[in-house]
């Protein structure tokens, strides 16, 4: 009799344990076709789209269901409403000096020097010769140009704000105000916001290298759609 | 002395006050907060649904794969100044390359007209396979030299420029040689790609008219 009761005890743990087991699967299997049925919609276009994968911590630029870049993330915190997942569009980047395009007018006084087939090299002749190409500060706009720290807004209401790790050049100030702004500002927006229906949804991304923010400033247009998993 | 105090008082209550707000709102965020990322928002599908939804998670990555493109591709990343030439998931050849540098050239005198020189994005495929290309010069090439627009089209016809072989990939860009190597790993171009002398070769030849190019 004990035998039994033993036997049926345990089939009963191993039961109750596989019914434990298959929950979080099935959960998982749900997340696989969501994801999947998002991409899908985007990847059947042939335009470029971005996966930010929250708990993988990373951003990736896609098209056709290819890996066109990575970015991995350093650090990244939150506050507000945590429903931001699901497909998202890009609305609007706002950085506070957004790099400007060169304007060439040949014949007029501030194009004296009009970019030929090989753009000039501006300061070429008073700058010690440069070792590499890379040197060289050409009247283009290039990946160097792009701001180090910015922010998107998406169309679902969340605010990212994406930084290289150590691109403040705004100083002490600068580390004050975003202090006052995470640590006070934030909050009491988030507790009095969400009774007006104001609820924030704040994200900030830092990154590693200055390159990587600067290319995720370069490669996300207005408008790019993408899915937050 | 009373009035001092009591506005002491009363600023150190109101300080008081704020911290514990301001506290208040902190501990509740971060309560909110640790909910994040919402793993609950897909809700585990029932039990007799499991082998439903394997077989469309299976569908749709059957799908996904068809998207992919076929043979060898390109793929061009204009912020890095970097060619990819591709076959299925493998990397083939990666190639330092000059992009469009972004400049506005405007048209003096009464027509207005202006040129962006960037290097389009997006999926495009390979149109045409040229070798021993001439450049056809556009007006934005006369109007930056200060030159007159000629013409006749005999006048605008330059070889040597383009390198000894040009992919066409639509709307007038091409991915081609360059005299100017040492500017390659920057955006110095009109638009189209500048690559080197031995990695156009190898492009060229690997790659048939059809191709894809993904410019991002």
């Amino acid at each position: 009799m004990r035998k039994i009761i033993a036997i049926a005890a345990v089939a009963a743990v191993g039961f109750a344990a596989s019914g434990a087991a298959a929950g979080p699967d099935r959960a998982a299997l749900a997340k696989k076709q969501s994801s999947l049925s998002s991409e899908y919609t985007l990847a059947k276009d042939s335009n470029f789209y971005f996966v930010f994968d929250v708990l993988g911590r990373k951003i990736e630029l896609r098209v056709r269901g290819m890996v066109l870049r990575t970015w991995p993330l350093q650090a990244m915190r939150f506050w507000g409403r945590p429903d931001l997942a699901g497909s998202v569009a890009l609305v609007r980047k706002t950085t506070l000096k957004a790099p400007e395009r060169i304007v060439i007018k040949p014949g007029e006084e501030e194009a004296a020097a009009p970019a030929p087939a090989a753009p000039a090299v501006k300061n070429a002749a008073s700058a010690a010769a440069p070792a590499t190409a890379a040197d060289f500060d050409l009247e283009a706009l290039e990946l160097r140009d792009m701001p180090k720290r910015f922010s998107f807004d998406f169309d679902n209401g969340l605010h990212v704000t994406i930084k290289a790790k150590n691109a403040d050049e705004r100083g002490f100030a600068g580390t004050l105000t975003d202090a006052w702004r995470w640590y006070v500002d934030l909050p009491l927006r988030n507790l009095f916001g969400s009774r007006e229906g104001k609820a924030i949804s704040e994200l900030e991304l830092t990154f590693d290298e200055e390159k990587d923010a600067q290319s995720i400033y370069w490669h996300f247009f207005d408008g790019i759609k993408g899915i937050i998993l | 002395m009373t009035i001092k105090r009591i506005l002491i008082a009363a600023a150190a209550l109101l300080w008081l006050g704020f911290l514990s707000v301001v506290g208040a709102a902190y501990f509740i965020g971060l309560k909110q907060a640790a909910g994040w990322p919402g793993d609950d928002r897909d809700q585990p599908i029932a039990e007799k649904d499991v082998a439903k939804t394997e077989k469309n998670v299976q569908q749709l990555e059957k799908r996904m794969s068809g998207l992919l493109p076929r043979g060898p591709y390109i793929v061009i990343d204009t912020a890095q100044n970097r060619l990819f030439l591709k076959n299925g998931g493998q990397v083939v050849r990666e190639a330092v390359v000059s992009c469009g540098s972004g400049v506005v050239l405007e048209e003096p005198g009464g027509k207005k007209r202006s040129w962006v020189f960037d290097t389009p994005r997006g999926e495009f495929s390979v149109k045409s396979k040229i070798t021993n290309p001439y450049w056809v010069k556009p007006d934005w090439a006369f109007i930056e030299e200060g030159e007159t627009i000629p013409k006749g089209m005999e006048d605008r016809i330059e070889a040597g420029t383009l390198g000894d072989y040009a992919l066409g990939f639509g709307q007038g860009f091409f991915i081609h040689g360059t005299l100017y190597t040492r500017l390659l790993g920057r955006n110095v171009t009109h638009g189209c790609v500048r690559v080197g002398d031995e990695d156009l070769k190898a492009i060229f030849k690997a790659v048939p008219v059809g191709a894809k190019i993904y410019i991002y």
